[in-house]
């Protein structure tokens, strides 16, 4: 089983955990991405939303994971074939989350170049983008080494 | 003694199934969080697309804020439309006009 192991500096990530496990209680209850569809039938539509709302949960579940006693005492994240898509679509969802809940002063140009000076944010806004680009950079380590996995799983 | 069932249907509900007839578009929108290289691995996963289909589906979202993904039965569209939802994509359903 391929699995990649990351060592990450403790006090730059520990602080952030805070605010993915909030987001991620607040999206129990609520899709990252709401359904577009305007046209399903409701009983369908409250069908779909339970079981996407189900998936979302055991995915950010396993994101969490990922920041064990081994995380705390070593600095060190493992990626392989079993967490990799999920991980990848919790930070999916908790990125979508952050622009919902924290990121839209910036505006979505700014958000999607990436092109902000993180000196000349307000705390509160400063760590939830420093989240966002956290769990972009994880999202990149696994669709660069682990993508296989996920496409043959 | 049994009485016959009348087999007409509500005229709502012929309605409603003659819209879904016909062929319907998957369409994948844009939005500023997803990464380019997430949504690539999101085509060729849920689709099957080689890399280059994949890269050019991605752009067209990015760069025209729609792609048509695939195009068929509504059941079938439905069935990927949960699936990109499952993703964290967004995307809605068109009817083909063209058949």
């Amino acid at each position: 089983m391929k699995r990649i192991e990351v060592k990450l500096a403790l006090p730059v990530v520990a602080p952030l955990l805070d605010v993915i496990k909030m987001l991620g209680d607040s999206l129990r209850s609520n899709l990252a991405a709401p359904i577009a569809l305007q046209d399903l039938d409701p009983d369908f539509k409250a069908a779909w939303v339970d079981e996407l709302l189900l998936a979302q949960n055991g995915e950010i579940t396993t994101l969490l994971g990922l920041f064990d006693d081994e995380f705390f005492s070593e600095g060190i994240v493992a990626f392989d074939e079993g967490n990799a898509e999920p991980i990848v679509r919790a930070c999916a969802a908790v990125r979508l989350h952050l622009r919902e809940r924290y990121l839209k002063p910036l505006g979505d140009e700014t958000l999607e170049s990436g092109d902000i000076d993180l000196v000349t944010l307000d705390e509160p806004l400063r760590k939830a983008f420093m989240c966002y680009l956290f769990l972009a950079t994880i999202q990149e380590l696994i669709i660069q080494h682990l993508d296989e996995s996920i496409l043959g799983s | 003694m049994t009485t016959r069932a009348s087999h007409t249907l509500p005229k709502e509900q012929v309605r409603t199934e003659l819209a879904l007839e016909g062929v319907w578009r998957v369409v994948v929108l844009n939005d500023p969080v997803n990464l380019m290289s997430y949504v690539v691995l999101v085509f060729k996963k849920v689709f099957g697309f080689d890399e280059q289909t994949a890269r050019t589906k991605m752009l067209e979202v990015h760069e025209q804020g729609r792609s048509i993904v695939w195009s068929g039965l509504r059941e079938k569209a439905e069935a990927y439309v949960f699936t990109l939802q499952q993703w964290h994509l967004t995307a809605i359903l068109e009817p083909d006009e063209t058949h």
